[in-house]
């Protein structure tokens, strides 16, 4: 029982892990050809590239990088503040399905929606005017997670606290906050993908004037340039992978 | 007089809550209010502990105005129903919390913990989590945790309504103890009748947001309302 177990699961971690060693090997391949099985040599040059010199695929996973940290961290931040206050407000629906509208078109369509304001607030192009737009999709998304976090037993922390003295600020430092941390960790995790993986939205109102990694793929795989497609969506891939560990890390192990 | 509320009156859109409940409670003592889930006596004590706004009526405590002072800066701890440790803090941190907000020292910290932790005879449980005490240990970190800041005045909402019949008991002796030796001014909410007569010095019965507050025992008793006699006529007809 136990050994068909474990092949089981061998067999898993091969079928699952399959696509991603198949792209890291294109991504140390040159002149890999039909009919040969395997490419006729590897190269580091392709990750020399990338990592000493200074070229765009650089710039794009900077960009990205900088993007979702700061989205984010946004996001994570003003969705748990303002969860706070939907949550306890008289209205709650009618605010729920406000929270909701960003969801209810396609990332692209909304994006083209909005494209005229980005344009006469001179936001479409840049770094800012991307930022903000991704914030319109993960600062609902993240108001509507924490949603569930804000019940009366937080409720009644927080009145328990404030008769024992203490103040708003001590009270979320202390109390609130360490009791919301496997929340806020998740949420960031979770703002950080969306915004990571983001397409659509980011072509549309950056203009490809700002290029970010999915961008930079979507460009190999164009050029049918198949070791940079390969190289770019490996590095696609790491960040998700390294939120995956710490989530396990810091959430799962910490929640047992 | 202690504790003076007056006039309190609150209502939740069309649904008054609280109609003019006027109360008073003498220092050192405990005022035991009865009645049944849903009749307002929660709101009172929220209203009295400022984390609840009335829509009229004033409450002193010790001849000072704290109607219109906030929760925090009013000094009087509301004991919940659930004990409400604070999840990530240890018992020995729990107790503490009214001390580190206060900024004391460690070592004065230690020693009134320590002390406390004697008194509540939990001692053995200090560095544990809440999730490792049992119901009555959790009760007994709520009320050292209460304690500690020597607040004027605890409102107790319900506190052992979620104990098996024994421990209850056993919590209910251990407060009238500690009331005693810690000089409690205390208002007791519950909707049991005979843990309303063992912890109150005096009784008052809540109706439909209606306040009665009786000048002695004999008088509670006799008020056919509180249900009091139809208990003593339901033993007598088993015996």
């Amino acid at each position: 029982m136990f050994k068909a177990k474990s092949i089981l699961f061998f067999l898993l971690l091969i079928w699952c892990s399959l696509p991603l060693l198949i792209l890291l090997g294109l991504s140390f391949a040159f002149s890999w050809t039909f009919p040969n099985i395997l490419p006729r040599y590897f190269t580091l040059s392709h990750w020399g590239e990338f990592l000493f010199r200074n070229n765009n695929l650089q710039q794009s996973f900077f960009n990205s990088f900088t993007i979702s940290l700061v989205v984010a961290l946004t996001a994570t931040l003003l969705g748990f503040i303002c969860s706070r206050w939907v949550a306890y407000h008289k209205r709650k629906n009618l605010l729920l399905i406000l929270t909701y509208f960003p969801f209810a078109l396609s990332p692209v369509i909304f994006a083209i929606c909005l494209k005229f304001y980005f344009l006469k607030t001179g936001l479409a192009g840049n770094l800012q005017g991307i930022i903000l737009a991704q914030l319109i999709i993960t600062y609902p998304y993240a108001t509507i997670f924490f949603l569930s976090f804000w019940n009366n037993m937080i409720k009644n922390y927080q009145n328990l606290a404030y008769t024992l003295g203490s103040s708003s600020l001590f009270t979320y430092r202390k109390i609130i906050f360490p009791i919301a941390k496997s929340f806020l960790l998740t949420c960031f995790f979770q703002c950080f993908i969306i915004s990571w993986f983001e397409y659509g939205l980011t072509n549309i109102i950056g203009y490809g004037k700002v290029q970010t990694l999915t961008m930079k793929v979507f460009q190999f795989i164009g050029e049918a340039n198949i070791y940079y497609a390969a190289l770019s969506s490996c590095l696609l891939v790491l960040p998700p992978v390294i939120l995956l560990w710490l989530n396990k890390k810091f959430i799962v192990y910490q929640n047992r | 007089m202690y504790l003076k509320v007056e006039n309190i009156v609150k209502a939740y859109g069309k649904r008054k809550v609280l109609q003019n409940a006027s109360l008073q409670v003498p220092a050192n003592t405990t005022v035991s209010i009865l009645g049944k889930s849903g009749c307002g006596k929660s709101t009172l004590l929220k209203i009295i502990a400022g984390i609840e706004q009335q829509d009229s009526g004033n409450i002193y405590l010790n001849e000072e105005n704290i109607t219109t002072k906030k929760a925090n800066r009013r000094n009087i701890v509301y004991l919940f129903q659930e004990a409400l440790l604070f999840p990530h803090l240890t018992v020995f941190e729990n107790i503490a919390f009214g001390l580190r907000i206060r900024k004391q020292s460690n070592d004065h910290i230690r020693m009134k913990v320590n002390s406390l932790l004697e008194q509540l005879e939990i001692s053995g449980e200090a560095l544990k989590l809440p999730d490792q005490l049992s119901g009555g240990q959790k009760q007994r970190v709520a009320f050292g945790r209460a304690l500690i800041i020597n607040p004027p005045l605890i409102l107790l909402d319900e506190p052992f309504s979620s104990l098996d019949v024994e421990t209850r008991a056993t919590m209910q002796q251990l407060y009238k103890s500690i009331a005693n030796s810690y000089s409690i001014t205390a208002l007791f909410v519950t909707h049991d009748l005979k843990e309303c007569l063992i912890m109150g010095d005096s009784i008052a019965y809540m109706e439909n947001g209606n306040l009665t507050v009786y000048d002695n025992r004999t008088a509670f008793i006799n008020d056919l309302k509180t249900g009091v006699k139809g208990e003593i006529n339901f033993w007598n007809t088993l015996n």
